[in-house]
C-alpha cells in the first residue's frame, strides 16, 4: 500500500498528488523522543498516531520487551486531497521537529513523507487469510470466503479475532491434524473433549464437528470465552467455557488437546494427566523443538504412554495414552 | 493458547472515535489483523474518555490473533491540562503558550513512568519537559 517511489519526486512537491490518497510522515526517533514526535505529529494529523518501537522476545515468544536501544518509528496521516495544506503541513512538521532537535532529547532522524493509496481498509486484512485445507479433509474457512466442498470435507467456520487459534500457526495445525488422526481412528465419535488454553475455539470446534459429543474449553484470557462461543455457534455446534485453568471439575475426558507452551505444559503435566479417563488421550501442542524431551519426561513421570510425535518447521506435538487400567 | 509474538505498537487514537482509517487501517492492515473488531472494541473501552487520546498498545501474534491494552494519555495532554490550555492549543510557533511548574513536570513524569520506558524519574521528567517545551510550553519553578 506504501509507495515509497513516490517520495523521490520533485523535490518541491514532495510527491504529493492529488487524489484518494493519504500522505503518511514519519520519523524514526530514539524513545526518549517519541512522545514529543508524536505530539507534534498529531498536530497536523487528526486521527492520531502509530509508534512501532524495537523490541526483543522473551519467554520463549510468549513475551515481548520495548529495546530501549533501538529508535521508534512515528508514523501519522494527512488526507491527500488538499495538496496545498498538505504541503503546508508537511513544511510545519519539519519546522516543529527541527526545533525539538534543540531541546536537549536524543536522536531523532529526518521527516520522510510517502504516498499511501487509499484502500478498504475495514477488509484489506482479510487477505491475509485464505481458505486452509489441514490434513486430508479439514478445511478452515473464514467466514467471509466460499469453499467448493469435496465429498468428505470438513469444513470449519471461523472469525480471526482477538483469540489465538485462526490456524496460521503450526502449532495450531499440527493439533488440528491430530484430531483428524483420532476422529480415523472412531476416537472422536460421542467422545468428550476438553480444550486447554481453547483461544478462539478452533480446536474444539474441530473435534465438535469430526462427531464429540461434549466440548469443554478453559483458558485464561476471558476473551475466549466469547470468541468460542462464537465461533461454535458458527458451525452449529455448543462449547462449555470457562475462563480459567485446570482443574476443569468436569472431567474424566476421552480426549484432551493443550496447545500452550513447553514450560507451561510441563507445570500442567499431573493436571492435564487428572482430566483423562483410563486409557483416554492427550495431545500437547506448542512445544519447541529444543524442549521436546522436558515435556515427554514430565508426561512420562505422570503414567502417560507416548503413542506419536508430529512435527512442522521447529514445532512438536506429542501424543499421549493414559493407562487402560 | 501458545501465543507467540510477532510485532507490538501502539496507536494514539481519539477515545471513543477509532476508525479503520490511517493511522489504524495502515498499521494493522498489513499484519491481518481484524480491524473493525479492534475499532470497536477500543471505541467500547474509551467510550467515557471521549474528547482524550488514550493510546493503545497491541500485541500481534504469529498467527495474526491480536490483543491490545490501553495506556497513560501522552504526555502532551497532561501538559496542555496541567497548562490549562485548551485542546488543540498547541502551536509550533516559538512563543510561550502557557506555564507548568516542575512539581507538575514530576507529577505527570510519575503517572506516565510505566508507559515512557524510562530508566528513572529524572529521565522520565526531561523526555516530558522535551514535549512541553516543543509545545510553546515553558517550565518554571
Amino acid at each position: 500500500m506504501v509507495d515509497e517511489g513516490l517520495t523521490s519526486g520533485p523535490p518541491d512537491d514532495e510527491g504529493l498528488t492529488a487524489g484518494d490518497t493519504w500522505i503518511e510522515l514519519s520519523v524514526r526517533a530514539d524513545l526518549e523522543a517519541v512522545e514529543a514526535v508524536s505530539e507534534i505529529l498529531s498536530r497536523f494529523a487528526p486521527g492520531g498516531t502509530s509508534v512501532q518501537p524495537g523490541f526483543e522476545l522473551i519467554d520463549e515468544g510468549l513475551g515481548a520487551r520495548i529495546d530501549p536501544n533501538q529508535p521508534a518509528i512515528v508514523r501519522a496521516y494527512l488526507p491527500g486531497r488538499d495538496r496545498t495544506a498538505a504541503r503546508l503541513a508537511v513544511r510545519q512538521a519539519r519546522e516543529a521537529l527541527g526545533h525539538l532537535q534543540a531541546f536537549n532529547l536524543r536522536p531523532i532522524g529526518e521527516l520522510d513523507v510517502s504516498v499511501v493509496h487509499e484502500a478498504d481498509w475495514a477488509h484489506a486484512w482479510k487477505a491475509h487469510f485464505p481458505v486452509l485445507r489441514i490434513g486430508r479433509r479439514l478445511v478452515i474457512r473464514p467466514t467471509w470466503r466460499r469453499h467448493r466442498r469435496r465429498a468428505d470435507d470438513v469444513v470449519l467456520a471461523l472469525d480471526p479475532g482477538m483469540a489465538f487459534g485462526t490456524g496460521l500457526h503450526p502449532t495450531t495445525r499440527l493439533c488440528l491434524a491430530g484430531l483428524e488422526h483420532w476422529a480415523d481412528e472412531g476416537l472422536c465419535a460421542a467422545a468428550r473433549v476438553l480444550d486447554v488454553g481453547c483461544g478462539s475455539g478452533i480446536l474444539m470446534i474441530a473435534a465438535g464437528l469430526f462427531g464429540a459429543g461434549q466440548l469443554v474449553g478453559v483458558d485464561t484470557d476471558p476473551i475466549a470465552v466469547e470468541a468460542s462461543a462464537a465461533n461454535a455457534a458458527r458451525n452449529d455446534l455448543v462449547v462449555d467455557v470457562r475462563n480459567g485453568s485446570l482443574p476443569s471439575r468436569s472431567g474424566p475426558f476421552d480426549l484432551v488437546v493443550a496447545n500452550l507452551i513447553a514450560s507451561l505444559l510441563i507445570a500442567l503435566a499431573s493436571d492435564l494427566q487428572a482430566e483423562l479417563r483410563p486409557g483416554g488421550r492427550l495431545l500437547a501442542s506448542g512445544i519447541f523443538i529444543d524442549r521436546e524431551r522436558d515435556v515427554r519426561n514430565a508426561f512420562e513421570s505422570e503414567g502417560l504412554r507416548p503413542l506419536r510425535r508430529t512435527a512442522e518447521g521447529e514445532w512438536i506435538a506429542l501424543e499421549f495414552e493414559r493407562s487402560p487400567i | 493458547m501458545a501465543k507467540k509474538i510477532r510485532i507490538i505498537l501502539t496507536l494514539q487514537l481519539p477515545a471513543g472515535k477509532a476508525t479503520p482509517a490511517p493511522p489504524v487501517g495502515t498499521a494493522l492492515g498489513p499484519h491481518g489483523i481484524n480491524i473493525v473488531e479492534f475499532t470497536k472494541s477500543y471505541n467500547e473501552k474509551t467510550a467515557d474518555k471521549a474528547g482524550q487520546i488514550i493510546p493503545a498498545e497491541i500485541t500481534v501474534f504469529e498467527d495474526r490473533s491480536f490483543s491490545f491494552i490501553l495506556k497513560t494519555p501522552p504526555a502532551a495532554d497532561l501538559l496542555r491540562k496541567a497548562a490549562g490550555l485548551d485542546k488543540g492549543g498547541a502551536t509550533p510557533k516559538r512563543e510561550t503558550v502557557g506555564k507548568v511548574t516542575r512539581d507538575q513536570l514530576r507529577e505527570i513524569a510519575a503517572v506516565k513512568m510505566s508507559d515512557l520506558n524510562a530508566n528513572d524519574m529524572d529521565a522520565a521528567a526531561r523526555q516530558i519537559e522535551g514535549t512541553a517545551r516543543s509545545m510553546g510550553i515553558e517550565v518554571v519553578g
